[in-house]
């Protein structure tokens, strides 16, 4: 009522415009009736409390990383020292030479490297080529064979480790080489009594493993990828056969274009999980094999360890070791993280 | 088209009139079928992968556990068939199998629950507008990629043999155990909890799975995205008309949130169960995994894991068949 009484006064006409003064609430009075109240004040909290808690869990994620890095710069003497926590008080790289020396880090790097690359990209590749087929084509067994796939998945390595590697100590497919090289019939002989093949310490195991998309959680990449082909909407394809385009090509030039993010998510964990497996490749891999970035975890001779703080001071060159392996990973992830979330939270892993 | 011209053409039209369909009907299920074919090519490897090396290592492995292994001097091996004597043996003569996996059993089914509601939780969290989300949601998924075999081996080795001895807590690369048990002394909690009338066994268990928070988070990564792509699919306009009809955040939380999630807590109950069992960190994996070095060709490990398999398979059954009374799916038309 008294905004209406007191006519706002006219401070400038000029021929289009007009600027008027209003009475208006003080700038303190506005900002306290927005601000503070119990609404904006339950936000604020709200907002602080979540922030403090990732910030937390976000430490404890890290921390370990922190921890380990700066031991890895420690010299002997800082473990004894009860004031040396985080920051080491005579920094160096005995235990980086070291390992880079006597465990040969870049022979069994370069062997990894080779190794996952492979698996990797064949991995993916495979993966993505049996996950269309189960997404968009209907055939009698579509749903058993799904079944199939996520069979493999449940079924833990360790069950089928003996049989494993007996099965790649003496391959053998339908006993065609044991026929031919006179393991059944006497007479017969083509091989030259060679019964089976023996593919231990070599890369061929975990080859085969993956083009056939029985490799390390190949259940969960043809799971992933089925949803995603699955949220594709088949007129794409329909109008690509339409113009004429074969099965094979529309998979090629159109469903493989769409799914980069994809591609690279699934291409990223095979990699990532390819190289720090444990379980292949101790089970495929002798000592006698070449050497890989597992046989690196050891204490190198040239570091001596035997002395007062000697069990805190070997588990920082476990530690290093960890940390010298998982260093070309840290560099993949800072590129390809923001594929790996966008990949997942696309793949829209459901209960359907 | 020009139909009435005479009656003998028009009986001839009536009949390719009738043709017509019926071809169209063969090309139909010509292309049915050469979808079918395309579909089998797709899936090709995986169908010889499956029916060539995986039955066979399957079929082995359920033979070997029920024979004996002996390694010849010229190259192969024989096999001696005994029955169910290794599961006899991993049952009654082996004094650590049995404690072992039903402490291992028992920590799954206290670690299922923790995982999945952390999970979500920090997925509702981090799908509300905060500074960094980005940059979150990078440093929660590290575990994923970097935590894993070799690394989860160093950490568990690490924790035994350095924290374990060494009371003095230097840090050592094993500290974030230290650090995180001593964020909360279990003293303190109990002593908070213990006028508030509930039993002890929950208290342990909340304190339980607080000391063990490195544990939970570096294994809730996968669960959690699965947990976002969930709740970003849930559309806001649910939310914006609960929230005209007046329901509070808690009220929102149970009544649109939580069935609308659902599925994904089915979907992550499972994975979560498979990927604690088949993990190698567990306790009974790595039992059995001891056992398989003792010696060359030890069979009572096959033996041993499959009835570690049998038993998470009936869980998994029963836990998916309990939760799937309760999820809620939402009809898209």
């Amino acid at each position: 009522m008294n905004n209406v009484e007191s006519a706002p006064k006219i401070k400038r006409e000029t021929k289009n415009t007009i600027r008027v003064d209003f009475e208006r609430t003080p700038f303190w009075e506005r900002v306290k009736a927005k601000l503070l109240n119990l609404y904006t004040l339950k936000k604020v909290v709200w907002y602080l409390f979540r922030l403090l808690l990732l910030l937390g869990i976000s430490y404890v994620i890290l921390f370990p990383f922190f921890s380990k890095i700066s031991s890895s710069f420690m010299s002997k003497e800082d473990f004894v020292d009860v004031t040396v926590i985080l920051i080491p008080k005579h920094p160096n790289l005995d235990i980086y030479r070291a390992i880079i020396k006597d465990n040969k880090y870049f022979e069994a790097l370069g062997n990894t490297f080779v190794l996952s690359l492979i698996c990797a990209a064949i991995q993916t590749f495979v993966c993505m080529f049996i996950a269309y087929g189960f997404a968009k084509f209907k055939f009698k067994g579509n749903g058993l064979l799904f079944m199939c796939v996520i069979f493999t998945l449940v079924v833990p390595h360790a069950t089928l480790q003996l049989s494993l590697f007996m099965k790649f100590r003496y391959f053998d497919v339908l006993g065609i080489l044991n026929l031919l090289g006179g393991g059944v019939f006497d007479g017969l002989n083509i091989t030259g009594g060679v019964t089976s093949v023996n593919f231990i310490n070599t890369n061929w195991p975990l080859y085969i493993l993956s083009l056939t998309g029985l490799g390390f959680k190949n259940g969960l990449y043809i799971f992933m990828l089925r949803q995603f082909f699955r949220g594709i909407p088949d007129e794409l394809e329909e109008s690509a056969y339409l113009d004429g385009s074969g099965i094979m090509r529309t998979f090629f030039s159109i469903i493989i274009p769409l799914s980069t993010t994809m591609m690279i998510t699934v291409f990223m964990f095979a990699f990532c999980w390819q190289w720090t497996d444990n379980f292949y490749t101790e089970l495929f891999y002798t000592t006698a094999g070449q050497k890989l970035l597992p046989d690196i975890i050891k204490i190198p001779k040239s570091l001596d360890t035997n002395y007062a703080g000697q069990s805190l001071y070997s588990s920082a060159i476990t530690n290093t070791c960890g940390i010298m392996i998982i260093a070309p990973l840290i560099v993949l992830y800072l590129f390809g993280q923001r594929y790996i979330v966008q990949g997942i939270e696309r793949s829209g892993l459901t209960a359907d | 088209m020009n139909l009435n011209i005479d009656a003998g053409k028009g009986g001839k039209k009536q009949k390719i009139q009738l043709d017509a369909p019926g071809k169209k009907k063969k090309h139909n299920a010509s292309l049915e079928s050469k979808k079918a074919r395309a579909g089998w090519i797709f899936v090709l490897p995986f169908v010889i992968g499956f029916v060539l090396i995986y039955i066979p290592i399957i079929y082995d492995s359920i033979k070997y556990s029920f024979n004996e292994i002996k390694i010849l001097v010229g190259g192969g091996y024989k096999l001696e068939p005994v029955g169910f004597k290794n599961y006899s043996d991993a049952l009654f003569v082996d004094t650590s199998y049995v404690t072992t996996l039903i402490s291992g059993l028992k920590q799954l089914v206290l670690d299922i629950p923790s995982i999945v509601i952390f999970s979500l939780f920090v997925a509702i969290i981090l799908n509300q507008k905060i500074a960094g989300r980005a940059a979150f949601r990078a440093i929660f998924f590290i575990p994923v990629i970097l935590t894993t075999g070799l690394i989860a081996n160093i950490d568990a080795a690490n924790n035994l043999q350095s924290y374990m001895e060494n009371t003095q807590g230097i840090d050592d690369g094993s500290g974030q155990t230290s650090t995180a048990t001593q964020i909360v002394s279990v003293l303190d909690v109990e002593r908070l909890f213990d006028n508030m009338m509930v039993g002890t066994e929950i208290v342990e268990y909340v304190v339980q799975m607080v000391n063990n928070i490195f544990n939970i988070v570096n294994r809730c990564g996968v669960q959690m995205l699965v947990f976002l792509s969930g709740l970003q699919s849930i559309s806001p306009a649910i939310y914006e008309s609960c929230s005209i009809d007046g329901a509070s955040g808690w009220e929102t939380f149970w009544k649109i949130t939580l069935p609308m999630v659902s599925p994904m807590i089915l979907v992550n109950t499972i994975y979560t169960i498979i990927d604690a069992f088949t993990s190698n960190d567990n306790q009974v994996m790595s039992y059995i995994a001891r056992v398989y070095e003792q010696a060359d060709g030890n069979v009572l490990s096959s033996a041993m894991s499959w009835m570690y398999f049998l038993i998470v398979i009936l869980i998994i059954a029963a836990v998916a068949g309990i939760l799937s009374a309760f999820v809620f799916y939402q009809r898209r038309d």
